[in-house]
């Protein structure tokens, strides 16, 4: 039959944890991104799948096999952005997640890996075709809460999402900047981060990729959104950006000890 | 004389009712007080959960969650707010506020159930603090209790929003 190419074969491959917690780096013919899978023996948008041989730390007599999916950039931005040298993606194991734009779950279903059982990630598409995709996913990975809702809308989904670490949001939308705005609001815990990927010409594509980057980023931080890093996609995507930023900054942390202190005694 | 307040708060767990000494301090607003609030000891001796009514089924939280996502009062709803709140006596002024949400929804609960409702930046302020403290005012709720009754409710409402077809999922290639 066709030969098939990639990371299959399992034994040349080597797989080692990426600086960021819950992402993996498998080095073989050419290195690629993976995270552990949690459902282990299929794949979710037909990516490959490596597994390696590990001890068993109880007994050193018996192999363990654990299963690795390869994380493709250029279908997902948050991989293209961790390739980019994104300081910190704030996704990590035992994280919860609000996902604003969760289209089929390709990107999910990695943060879903990437979170693990202790994790959580309310995952929100308005798109019924892709949200057929999604609830499926969501039926193999009990760390998916499925939400078919407009994102610009938080009161209908209300009951269904919890406080969250972490926004992140690929919506694809001109009023991109008010809906994570909104959802904030309400679910973002204070301190906690944003992730969001903006496409330029989403937004407007009238003016320069950077200006309109620029604009976002000052209407985020009129919402107490503070950007701490900017990184575009390219190679991965064009005129894509992604900004990652934290949500009410808290002050100096000798401040918050003080109110430690005063609400012990 | 300031007015007492309740807040009433949808999980998927049921509803329940807050009530909220000395709002006046808590609308004082400042960053500092707003810290102290996401601490629990601090924000459990302004808030006190007074009344939870978890839903007894997963169809009837199903069908509070559609009704109330389009702004629709289940009789759910409106039991559980006329057996806890104070009553008022006829042609008096009620001597409570009841905050809720958002604008809409306390607009169609004072319209059909002639509640004193209301909300505000500094009530939405206090519903957040309620998400994040809410298993800890409830006893005997873990969080992985909030989070299953999350997951079933959302998948029951999502399957309704794609006109969901068990065949086709069936039959679905992964």
């Amino acid at each position: 039959g066709p030969k098939r190419g990639g990371m299959k074969g399992g034994s040349k491959v080597v797989i080692e944890p990426h600086r960021h917690a819950g992402v993996f780096v498998a080095r073989g013919k050419e290195d690629a991104l993976c995270t552990r899978n949690m459902v282990t023996g299929e794949s979710v948008y037909g990516e490959k799948r490596v597994s390696v041989e590990v001890e068993n730390p109880n007994d050193p007599l018996v192999k363990e096999k654990i299963e690795y999916r390869i994380w493709n950039p250029f279908r997902s931005k948050l991989a293209a952005a961790i390739l980019g040298g994104v300081d910190n993606i704030h996704i990590k194991p035992g994280c919860k997640v609000l996902y604003l734009g969760a289209a089929s779950g390709t990107t999910v279903s990695h943060v879903s890996d990437i979170i693990g059982a202790d994790g959580i990630v309310y995952a929100v598409e308005f798109s019924q075709r892709s949200g057929r995709d999604l609830l499926n996913l969501a039926k193999r990975r009990t760390n998916i809460v499925p939400i078919i809702e407009d994102a610009r809308y938080p009161a209908r989904y209300r009951m269904l999402v919890g406080m969250v670490d972490v926004i992140f949001a690929d919506v694809a939308q001109p009023d991109q900047a008010r809906i994570v705005a909104i959802n904030a609001h309400q679910f973002l815990k204070t301190g906690g981060h944003f992730v969001i990927s903006i496409k330029a010409n989403c937004v407007d594509s009238t003016v320069e990729p950077a200006l309109v980057f620029a604009r976002e980023v000052e209407k985020l931080k009129q919402e107490n959104l503070r950007p701490i890093e900017q990184i575009t996609l390219e190679p991965y995507e064009r005129d894509h950006a992604v900004i990652v930023g934290v949500y009410r900054p808290t002050k100096k942390k000798s401040k918050v000890s003080n109110y430690e202190k005063e609400s012990s005694t | 004389m300031p007015k007492s307040l309740y807040i009433l708060y949808e999980s998927a767990a049921g509803f329940s009712l807050f009530y909220v000494e000395n709002f006046e301090s808590i609308a004082s607003n400042t960053e500092e007080f707003q810290d102290a609030l996401s601490e629990f000891v601090r924000f459990s001796k302004l808030a006190k959960l007074i009344a939870f009514s978890p839903f007894t089924t997963a169809e009837t939280a199903f069908d509070n969650l559609s009704k109330l996502s389009e702004y629709e009062i289940t009789a759910n709803l409106s039991n559980f707010l006329d057996s806890n709140l104070p009553k008022v006596k006829e042609g008096k002024k009620p001597k409570y506020e009841l905050g809720v949400f958002d604008h809409k929804l306390a607009a169609v609960i004072h319209e059909q159930l002639k509640l004193p409702a209301t909300s505000s930046e500094k009530i939405t302020e206090i519903i957040r603090n309620i998400r994040l403290h809410f298993e800890r005012f409830v006893d005997h709720l873990r969080t992985s209790d909030v989070i299953k009754a999350q997951l079933g409710l959302a998948h029951a409402y999502s399957r309704s929003k794609v006109k969901y077809n068990v065949n086709r999922a069936d039959t679905m290639v992964v």
